[in-house]
């Protein structure tokens, strides 16, 4: 079996590979690169000194500028040749320095860290204290009341986009034309530091209450109800009747024997919580004002920090990845039947 | 239901007793052919003008200004002549408007207030930042939502389904190169790489379309591969293979046919995926062009004015309620191709 897993981490190189060539190449051939912003903006601003009779001597200038640029960002080279280098400092972890914040991309990734954390940390905790009790109850309560009742829940989570809901809310407590209980922007005060240690954690939770509640709340229908499907499934197999049969409560046979089963599906979801950490949410971060991860990527883009973009597509693709394989090797963990080979 | 095999009409059966699911599925039907005609109840061109003795139907037709007598030849700005008293003055013109007398992207210049204006009786649900009616954007925006979702539904269908079938009745080296290149496209931050090209090309709904269904096929495949891989193995594919059909003849005629369940099991989630992407990519700015109207921008608009609730709770019910019906019918249709026993905990 771990001769499966090994061989599976080295099948993640090729496709690894894939991605980069893919991304690398896509991001350095569309327009708009960092020359020909450098360029946009020189114009734009210097228009007025370039006109008149020095029109030729500022072209040559303008050409020097140029080559310059090129130099700076790397682009002097052919492709293939950027994209060796590239792939050659990756493979140290070496992601280059952004062009935007003019240092190692790297720190600048680190920096968003906090908020990708809170939000892989909360949504983790949501799952196991929330979903999992709800699902088992709506799955022994299966078309009673209580099932339908918090089935409207569940498909409001289905139904409303997380982002919607944020602005919603937005507009709704954080005083726009209602009640104004909870800030509209940022992760801390502005007095974060002066605070104390219990002010400080009730000063993050108002700040992050509302985006989490839009983050998660359709991870939290897609839970319950997999928490659900799961022990109905269990409830239904012929073990469980067995365990009726030879007289057992209805309480032994669902914790002991059918629960156990249906919580496999949900217990291999923790390895997600790794790509939970880098996952974040682009419109809910630029919604909230948060500088996490998604919102890190957004503004790359929209900058053409191409050294940022490819640093966080790279590491996105890769815990990806290895989440899909930690969540296999939990599987065979959690239920020894499990056999990839 | 005489065209579909036995076991289809029968699950078709199956899926009208699940009554949330089918009304969800006749009121979305229903209300989108409603849209597809929204210039005839939602315009701010007239049904009819009936103009010195002559009926004309603009709706349907253009006519320049000189039609009406007045002194330029684009369209006739029809709210502008209503108005002058060479039209008023003859009571037997008459224009009749449609129920919903505003455009799509026609700014009201009569607004009380400056615009986000709250609903009042002249615009039920009020008006955006540009002063155009927002029940009338809403409506359009419905329209843009469902004919995208539905085209990007059956152009990855199609898609998903001619390399899923290839791989998995070829197999082999092929199935195992097609592997690696989904194992790569789907690791690929898909909302990272939409605003990328997004932000570079010049916006149009047939990009968007374009993007949507490169990334889209691809759930559909692993399915259809898994099915043809099966399906290649049958007894009567054998035989037809024996009698010399051809490699396409196999895969279209004997194969594709027991592969529907996944193809319309996974339709519904795929048209309410499309929906929330395309309002997520609006919301952003790099959706449908401007000024096609869409919830997404609404929503932008939302969060720029706080102050107008209208701006941010309406379209969200209208996202939900699609939303909504969408889910119910998928529910129904997974319910109605794999029927579970009837079950309820008794302890």
């Amino acid at each position: 079996m771990n001769a499966y897993f090994i061989r599976r981490l080295f099948l993640m190189l090729p496709t690894l590979w894939g991605i980069t060539l893919v991304t690398f190449f896509i991001v350095q051939i569309l327009p708009g690169g960092p020359v020909e912003q450098a360029l946009s903006a020189l114009r734009f601003g210097g228009g007025e000194m370039a006109e008149g009779g020095a029109s030729a001597s500022a072209a040559k200038i303008e050409e020097e500028y140029v080559e310059a640029l090129k130099k700076h960002y790397g682009f002097d080279k052919p492709l293939p040749v950027r994209y060796y280098n590239w792939l050659k400092d990756l493979l140290v972890l070496d992601f280059g320095e952004s062009y935007y914040y003019e240092e190692p991309v790297i720190d600048v990734i680190v920096e968003r860290f906090p908020v990708s954390i809170i939000f892989g940390i909360a949504s983790l905790l949501i799952t196991y204290l929330i979903c999992v009790p709800l699902g088992i109850i709506k799955a022994l309560r299966h078309q009673r009341f209580f099932d339908y009742a918090s089935s409207l829940v569940i498909f409001a989570g289905y139904s409303i986009p997380g982002f919607a809901l944020l602005i919603l809310l937005i507009v709704l407590f954080c005083g726009g034309s209602y009640y104004d209980i909870f800030p509209m922007q940022g992760l801390t005060s502005e007095n974060f530091s002066e605070l104390s240690f219990f002010g400080k954690i009730a000063d993050l939770f108002m700040h992050m209450l509302l985006p989490l509640t839009a983050y998660v709340i359709g991870m939290f229908a897609f839970t319950t109800m997999l928490m659900k499907n799961s022990l109905i499934e269990q409830i239904t197999a012929d073990y469980v009747r067995t365990a009726y049969a030879k007289g057992l409560s209805g309480k032994i046979v669902i914790v002991k024997h059918a629960l156990r089963n249906a919580l496999i599906p949900i217990a291999t979801g923790f390895s997600e919580f790794v790509s939970f950490f880098f996952a974040g949410s682009i419109l809910i971060e630029k919604i909230s004002g948060l500088d996490g991860f998604g919102a890190l990527g957004y503004e790359s883009l929209l900058n053409r920090d191409y050294p940022v973009a490819l640093g966080i597509i790279v590491i996105t693709s890769v815990t990806v990845m290895v989440g899909n394989i930690l969540s296999d090797f939990a599987y065979t963990v959690i239920d020894p039947r499990i056999d990839f080979k | 239901m005489a065209i579909l095999n036995p076991i289809l009409s029968k699950r078709w059966e199956n899926f009208k007793k699940i009554r949330r699911g089918y009304y969800s599925l006749i009121i979305l039907i229903v209300t989108y052919l409603v849209a597809l005609g929204a210039e005839l109840w939602v315009n701010n061109k007239p049904l009819v003008v009936y103009y010195q003795g002559t009926y004309y139907y603009p709706v349907f037709f253009f006519y320049s200004g000189e039609t009406f007598g007045e002194d330029y030849i684009a369209e006739a700005q029809y709210k502008e002549i209503r108005d002058r008293p060479a039209f008023k003055d003859n009571p037997d013109n008459v224009m009749l408007f449609p129920f919903i007398p505003y455009g799509y992207n026609e700014s009201d210049d009569n607004l009380n207030a400056s615009p986000p204006t709250v609903p009042d009786s002249r615009h039920w649900l009020g008006t955006d930042d540009r002063g155009r009616d927002l029940l009338t954007r809403l409506i359009y925006g419905y329209r843009v939502s469902l004919s995208f979702a539905l085209v990007v539904l059956v152009l990855s269908t199609i898609v998903g389904v001619a390399i899923g079938a290839v791989q998995g009745y070829c197999a082999g080296v092929l199935d195992l190169i097609c592997q690696r290149v989904i194992e790569v496209v789907s690791a690929l931050p898909f909302l990272y790489l939409l605003i990328l090209l997004a932000s570079i090309f010049d916006p149009s709904i047939t990009l968007l379309v374009i993007i949507f269904c490169a990334f889209r096929w691809i759930g559909l495949s692993y399915f259809m591969r898994a099915e043809f891989l099966r399906g290649r193995k049958i007894e009567y594919v054998e035989a037809a293979r024996s009698i010399g059909v051809s490699r396409v003849g196999i895969m279209a005629r004997h194969i594709l046919p027991n592969t529907i369940t996944p193809i319309i099991t996974l339709a519904p989630f795929s048209v309410a995926a499309s929906i929330g992407l395309l309002s997520s990519l609006d919301f952003l700015g790099f959706g449908v062009p401007a000024p096609t109207a869409s919830w997404g921008e609404i929503l932008s608009q939302a969060h720029a004015n706080l102050t107008s609730y209208h701006l941010s709770v309406f379209p969200l019910i209208c996202l939900f309620i699609t939303l909504l019906l969408v889910s119910f019918v998928g529910e129904a249709v997974r319910e109605a191709f794999d029927p579970k026993a009837y079950f309820r905990y008794k302890g």
